[in-house]
């Protein structure tokens, strides 16, 4: 029946099919990336990784690809040729680096017009200085984020939090952990799932802290983590972070999901202080009131009320959630209302929202994977591989679940984490790179061009920093008008296209683009072209 | 039994006297759980109550509940709240558990838990009882009446609580083949299945379940529910409101389906209608998290900041309590609201 329904939605909508291919080995990414036990595992740090990236580390206009990696393996940085396939660089441009790599997050941290690059680890965290583009260089001691124990370090992302024009960087943590101590499968009740003797966590293993390093504006950070009160919630195991200014005062905060325990909303006050609000601002837990396994986390205005809305994509035998921001940062939990409510039995991590066929409403993707390969034994609904899931945006506050008849690239299985939403090949489509647990990625690119029309804005900054995160746009076009924010990190432990796509259906022009910088600048552009990539470059003053 | 004996005795002080007296030095061996020796020991020491105690004891730890029960009983009636009462007693029901004659340990344990209601060897020995008591009637049940439908009903049930829902599904069904007419199995089976997946298929199968369920008893206030619910996330939700309102009808003090009813009304921006109903059910469930949350939420929505503010305290205070965890395991076992 509510196949039937989703059927007749599509027609009235008048939607084309939507056909997402695995095009990874024809691009060149044949390599697998490993991350811990592949039948069984016996340590949580095993299940988390890893992250994946588009950037455009040389400016060449082309989206690369970069893949975190577990051990036994090396981080991946592959160069896009242009033609549809990408060239492994790694070694070349200095990037080879084995351990726990979990999250990454790109950002021009010193405003050189080159972006950098931050990887996540169980261990040192590593900061990659581009040395215009010809190269990476490891600067995290330089910098001073060396940190004097090792720690989880899950999702990151640069954010400028006082608007100085220089990217700040948060990192989130997911909980103390080392291998000596760690409980073995079934050694307490928290390592268990369903009879199963599992790795143990995140629950019944100690809490950590989630950290904000600001920048000094001379190639170092310091840690303001006690004094901006980041540090302050420790009851929460941090993963996948998300930034944005979700009450419109031109300060951005940072919404970080949060496994087993509450999720957290950081709302900036702007006076280099953040307190956790997600509790009275509705983002914490579901609409019961009960804390969710927070996986990732994607953030758009679905309804195209002004507003930034957050998806978290959560735990098997939990609800999605959507949260609707109602106004000035305060949500309400519409999953049931918004058709979200019959995909508990995946586990989802990495998700993003992309507007599949250009009309001007954001679809959203999720895709998913058990965290313990033993769990296929029981011979349950709930699988380590699965595939993703895709939902279609009505455009009236409604998604409708369009997984099975979107193509073999949603419908193949892997236990995939992070996902990176980026348009690789600048035709207005945007594509999705999945980094999947001991296989090679995936790459989800559509059979045939969508057929509304797009527009992809690159903004960048003068006073703000030069990549502009934290930008604000609103773009208007037809009678639609949009919005969209510039933002480092997001999804699970991965990075977005920094570049922002709109879909603007039948419309010729582009009429206007507002854009709000970090700065405080408000900036008018008025009747721009579809159908390619334009560059906003910041007007201070304006 | 043993280590319930020896971890709960901490009488170090004696040891230090256990040189000579036998009394002393059997009560020492007793508790390093040497029982030949204690017994030694204290079959040699003059006659005293402590000394018959302590004897029992050492029976019941040995074994031979046969010689120890009638000291053990005299000791517990004598002084059940002191230590050696506690213990006398703790040995007694194990005796008693032991020669399956639960129904006189019921009384000893009932006296037990009301001295000593926080006590870990108390409850276990109450948990024990109770599982004796299953065990051995599910037994009997099984060798009596293999063929009639509380059989399935009971193995369905089992196989909920071990997670094994497409068995609980199977089992539930067989049961109701057996007895069309019996209340209560398409409920369960209902259940078993939204508790296998919430898949659309799911959804459709248990929706007819809970409807096959109100066809037997129009007046089942926790199918009206589930199929409210059913409705609800297949985005019915002016049928899924038929429903609530039904149940409510039926229970009218049903937390969840005034609970589901008020979040209807929040989301339909109506305030007032969703706090009334939202203070009524924490009138009820004081405890209730998730009330409260959304209680929260809908004073902060109709912008009585204050009230939304003692919300969020009080269900700080609640969030702190482990009875949450406890409250969704009984919710998962499919135990319907209560007073219905």
């Amino acid at each position: 029946m509510i196949r039937s329904i989703a059927v007749a939605a599509l027609f009235c909508l008048g939607a084309a099919a939507v056909n997402f291919q695995n095009v990874a080995h024809e691009a060149g990414l044949t390599d697998s990336i490993p991350n811990g036990g592949v039948q069984s595992k016996r340590y949580i740090i095993e299940t988390t990784g890893s992250g994946a990236a588009f950037l455009d580390y040389d400016n060449d206009g082309l989206l690369d690809i970069f893949l975190v990696s577990g051990p036994g393996g090396t981080n991946r940085l592959y160069h896009n040729l242009g033609n549809g396939k990408f060239a492994d660089v790694t070694k070349e441009m200095g990037l080879e680096h084995t351990g726990w790599g979990q999250g990454v997050c790109t950002g021009d941290f010193d405003n050189d017009g080159y972006t950098d690059l931050f990887v996540t680890y169980w261990g040192a965290n590593v900061l990659y200085r581009n040395r215009a583009g010809r190269g990476f260089e490891d600067v995290t001691a330089k910098a001073g984020l060396k940190q004097d124990r090792v720690r989880y370090n899950t999702g990151c992302a640069f954010l400028d939090y006082d608007n100085d024009g220089h990217l700040d960087l948060f990192v989130a943590n997911y909980l103390k952990f080392d291998f000596a101590s760690a409980p073995k499968p079934g050694e307490n009740s928290y390592c268990w799932y369903r009879d199963l003797p599992v790795a143990c966590g995140p629950r019944g293993l100690p809490f950590d802290r989630n950290i904000l390093y600001h920048n000094n504006g001379n190639g170092t950070f310091k840690d303001v983590s006690d004094a901006s009160g980041i540090s302050k919630p420790d009851h929460n195991y941090s993963l996948s972070v998300l930034t944005g200014d979700f009450n419109h005062d031109g300060l951005t905060d940072i919404y970080v999901a949060s496994d087993r325990t509450a999720s957290i909303l950081y709302i900036n006050h702007g006076n280099g202080t953040f307190t956790d609000e997600a509790l009275p601002r509705g983002a914490a837990f579901d609409d019961n009131g009960k804390a969710l396994s927070g996986m990732g986390v994607a953030a758009a205005d679905y309804d195209g009320d002004g507003w930034t809305d957050i998806f978290r994509s959560n735990f098997s035998d939990e609800r999605e959630t959507l949260y609707h921001n109602r106004g000035d940062a305060e949500f309400d939990d519409v999953t049931l209302a918004a058709g979200m409510a019959l995909n508990t039995r995946f586990v989802g991590w990495g998700c993003g929202f992309l507007d599949i066929d250009n009309r001007g409403w954001k679809d959203l993707l999720l895709v998913n994977g058990h965290v313990f390969p033993e769990v296929d034994r029981l011979g349950i609904d709930v699988h380590f591989k699965d595939r993703a899931i895709l939902y279609r945006n009505t455009g009236a506050g409604k998604f409708v679940d369009i997984s099975e008849s979107s193509g073999p690239g949603i419908l193949e299985k892997h236990s995939a984490r992070g996902a990176a939403f980026g348009d690789y090949d600048n035709d207005g489509a945007v594509e999705v790179l999945v980094n999947n647990q001991n296989e090679t990625p995936t790459l989800l690119k559509q059979s045939t061009k969508p057929a509304g029309n797009w527009v992809l804005l690159k903004l960048e900054g003068v006073k703000s920093n030069r990549s502009a995160i934290g930008a604000r746009v609103r773009l208007t076009a037809g009678d639609r008008t949009q919005s969209d924010e510039v933002r480092s990190g997001g999804s699970y432990l991965s990075q977005n296209d920094l570049r922002l796509h709109f879909g603007v259906g039948t419309a010729r022009r582009i009429n206007r683009v507002e854009i709000d910088w970090p700065s405080g600048a408000h900036q008018v552009e008025t009747d721009l072209e579809i159908n390619r990539v334009i560059t906003i470059r910041e007007k201070p003053g304006s | 039994m043993m280590r319930v004996i020896s971890t709960a005795l901490v009488l170090s002080a004696f040891l230090a006297r256990a040189q000579d007296d036998p009394l002393q030095k059997g009560i020492a061996a007793f508790n390093h759980g040497q029982y030949a020796a204690a017994q030694a020991s204290l079959e040699k020491a003059p006659d005293s109550p402590q000394r018959r105690a302590f004897l029992a004891l050492t029976h019941a730890a040995t074994g031979h509940c046969d010689t120890a029960r009638e000291e053990l009983a005299a000791e517990f009636a004598k002084d059940a709240a002191s230590d050696l009462g506690r213990l006398t007693g703790l040995a007694l029901t194990q005796c008693m558990l032991a020669g399956g004659d639960y129904d006189d340990a019921v009384p000893v344990l009932a006296r037990l838990k009301a001295l000593h209601p926080d006590d870990a060897d108390v409850l276990y020995q109450c948990a024990r009882l109770h599982m004796k008591a299953w065990n051995d009637t599910l037994y009997e049940m099984f060798r009596k009446t293999p063929g009639s439908y509380r059989v399935n009903q009971i193995s369905a049930e089992i196989f909920e609580i071990q997670n094994r829902y497409p068995d609980a599904i199977s089992e539930y069904r067989k049961a109701i083949e057996k007895a069309p007419a019996a209340l209560n199995l398409h409920f369960r089976r209902g259940r078993a299945l939204l508790l296998e997946s919430h898949s659309p298929e799911n959804l459709e199968l248990a929706r007819r379940e809970f409807e096959a369920e109100l066809a037997l008893n129009p007046a089942d206030a926790a199918a009206e529910y589930e199929t409210g619910q059913i409705l609800l996330a297949s985005q019915q939700a002016q049928e899924a409101v038929k429903h609530f309102e039904r149940a409510v009808a039926i229970t009218p003090n049903f937390p969840e389906a005034l609970q589901a009813l008020a979040k209807l009304h929040l989301e339909a921006t109506q305030y007032a209608e969703a706090i009334a109903l939202l203070e009524n059910v924490v009138r009820l469930q004081p405890a209730n998290e998730s009330a409260h949350y959304s209680l929260m939420l809908a004073y902060r929505n109709a912008g009585r900041a204050a009230d939304a503010a003692r919300e969020q305290a009080e269900l700080d205070k609640l969030q702190k309590s482990p009875q949450g965890e406890f409250t969704d395991f009984l919710k998962k076992l499919g135990e319907k609201a209560p007073k219905q």
